[in-house]
């Protein structure tokens, strides 16, 4: 049955439409959580607020058992699901990169979307920063291509690289979550801070 | 005060479905640095058409004659404005402001979500994603790399942390 | 607090059970039962051995012919231009690109059409377009095409042409080297119509 636009069950006009409406919720559903906030973002990294951590990780699992189960029922064909490509060392350089941005900038890309419709003008320059930092990837390319082509690995899950079913994966990923949404509740206790 | 924001685990629990339905829909995830390049490589190529034509890394946007524009991660960028909006007006939190730790000025605050934003643009393009595209579908999809970026970008901004506290806490 | 523990138990007990079943990796049969009955009493799936010989001696490009019998009996004899997939072997994924590619038509055959009709059958249930079967499997092509009975001297001049090109044909398959006159009555205007595949988009997606 699914993905339904790319066995061409709907077709490919309604993917613009559909791409608009899963935005709305998607915007709706991080602005809900906090995610407008670069005080709830960073709070992560302070332990004040675990929001991020809780969300995020919700999120994933959610999608991730979701796909499972839709695969299980044949709902999916998880084949024509795109995986993204692993290209190891951009994929550290660049989650590092962005690392550093989180902490300095309060936000990422999407959720400063989100915080900028609601009228924060903090939101609006990080994204004027993001479209910069864009633009000398993109001005500046010869000089990382080598590096940003560097260890491509094609599109491996994670599970195979470890072996296991993708069952035996999401559980490990659920108990992880787990652990962590437990650390997160001990952590905004210990570290509670007054909002403004 | 805390009252006021859902429950994170149910606003995660709808985030979640909302990535479902994006991959039993269009098969494929959810996005955010896409569309910003989309938006930049569609303006500079009004400017400089051929500049950007002949980018290495832009070029491929713009060859025969596509608009880059008219891509999902676009319409789906003004579906965040839009579903951001709602809820923001619905909750009251719309409101014109620059949001800062009371101890530091609103411009140092401006100034650092710039430099945020440049890296954070930066580092999307060299990831491959953003925490959207690339860290959350990838996870969700058990992609290898999703979850490289995902320790990756966490990782990073625990170690920066103590640097920066000044800014926040 | 407890709605929270009671949503961490249940999300275990997903993450249990989907851990546990086995992954679903089964194709999916896109044609129904009487999809198939309707297909197989039109017999559109049909090539006959005159039509094959022609485009065999033509060199016809849009053609592959696969041998759905065992390597050893391929090994023996087998058509010109044939390549051997046993039907043990036809759902091997190592074969889908050169099954299901929309851009050439495959004949099967075996001695029969039992085997031959099995893999269109299983292919055809699959979706894959451009299937086809050699009719009468190998016996017929030998009784038809290797050594074709002399018409009657009644006979329409259209089966006489027809004679004289498998006279031909059979000269070129049996190797006589024999100057073949590749100009079969009118066979050639049986020739299925390729079905296009859609272009199968890799699934996009990415920041």
């Amino acid at each position: 049955m699914g993905p339904l636009v790319p066995q061409e069950i709907i077709g490919q006009d309604w993917n613009m439409l559909i791409a608009f409406i899963i935005g709305i919720g998607f915007g709706f559903a991080l602005e809900q959580a906090g995610f407008s906030s670069s005080r709830k973002l960073a709070g992560l990294f302070y332990g004040y607020d675990t929001v991020v951590l809780k969300v995020f990780f919700t999120a994933a699992v959610t999608a991730m058992l979701g796909l499972l189960y839709f695969s299980l029922f044949g709902w999916i064909d998880l084949n024509l699901v795109y995986v993204n490509p692993t290209f190891i060392w951009s994929a550290i350089g660049g989650g590092v990169i962005m690392g550093a941005g989180f902490i300095i900038g309060g936000f990422c890309p999407g959720t400063s979307v989100c915080a900028a419709a609601i009228g924060k003008i903090d939101a609006m320059i990080f994204l004027a920063g993001v479209v910069i930092g864009i633009f000398v990837f993109g001005e500046g390319y010869p000089l990382w291509k080598e590096f940003y082509n560097s260890g491509n690995l094609g599109n491996p899950k994670i599970s195979e690289i470890l072996g296991v079913s993708g069952g035996v994966m999401a559980l490990l990923v659920i108990i992880a979550a787990g652990i962590m949404f437990w650390i997160g509740e001990w952590a905004e206790k210990k570290f509670t801070r007054e909002e403004y | 005060m805390k009252t006021k924001y859902m429950n994170p685990y149910l606003a995660g629990l709808m985030l979640g479905l909302v990535l479902l339905m994006a991959f039993f829909f269009s098969g494929r995830g959810l996005g955010a640095s896409g569309a910003f390049k989309n938006l930049l490589v569609a303006s500079e190529h009004i400017v400089a058409a051929e500049h950007v034509e002949t980018n290495g890394y832009f070029g491929k946007y713009v060859a025969d004659g596509k608009n880059p524009l008219n891509s999902w991660l676009s319409f789906e960028i003004l579906g965040v404005l839009v579903g951001g909006f709602i809820s923001g007006a619905l909750s009251g939190r719309l409101k014109i402001k620059v949001e800062h730790f009371p101890k530091i000025t609103a411009n140092k605050r401006l100034t650092m979500a710039l430099i945020g934003g440049v890296l954070f643009g930066f580092g999307s393009q060299l990831g491959r994603g953003c925490t959207s595209g690339s860290a959350l579908t990838g996870m969700a999809v058990l992609s290898l790399g999703g979850f490289i970026t995902m320790a990756a970008i966490f990782g990073t901004a625990f170690g920066l942390a103590y640097t920066f506290r000044k800014n926040w806490i | 607090m407890n709605a929270r523990i009671l949503t961490l138990a249940v999300t275990l007990l997903l993450g249990v059970v989907i851990a546990m079943v086995p992954e679903n990796t089964t194709k999916r049969y896109k044609l129904t039962a009487s999809d198939m009955i309707t297909e197989v009493r039109d017999g559109s799936e049909i090539i006959s051995p005159e039509d094959l010989a022609h485009w065999i001696i033509t060199k016809d490009p849009s053609i592959q012919i696969i041998d759905v019998r065992s390597p050893d009996e391929f090994a023996t004899y087998h058509l010109t231009n044939a390549f051997n997939i046993p039907i043990a072997d036809i759902l091997n994924d190592d074969y889908v690109d050169i099954l299901d590619q929309g851009v050439k038509m495959n004949v099967f055959y075996s001695n029969g059409t039992m085997y031959s009709h099995q893999a269109w059958m299983v292919l055809r249930q699959l979706g894959y377009e451009n299937n086809y079967v050699l009719q009468g499997g190998l016996n017929y092509w030998f009784e038809s095409i290797l050594s074709p009975k002399a018409p009657s001297i009644y006979s329409s001049d259209e089966e006489i042409a027809k004679y004289d090109f498998k006279k031909g044909a059979s000269e070129y398959f049996g190797g006589g080297g024999a100057e073949i006159q590749a100009t079969a009555p009118a066979t050639n205007t049986n020739k299925p119509v390729i079905k296009r595949k859609k272009a199968k988009k890799a699934p996009a997606g990415g920041c």
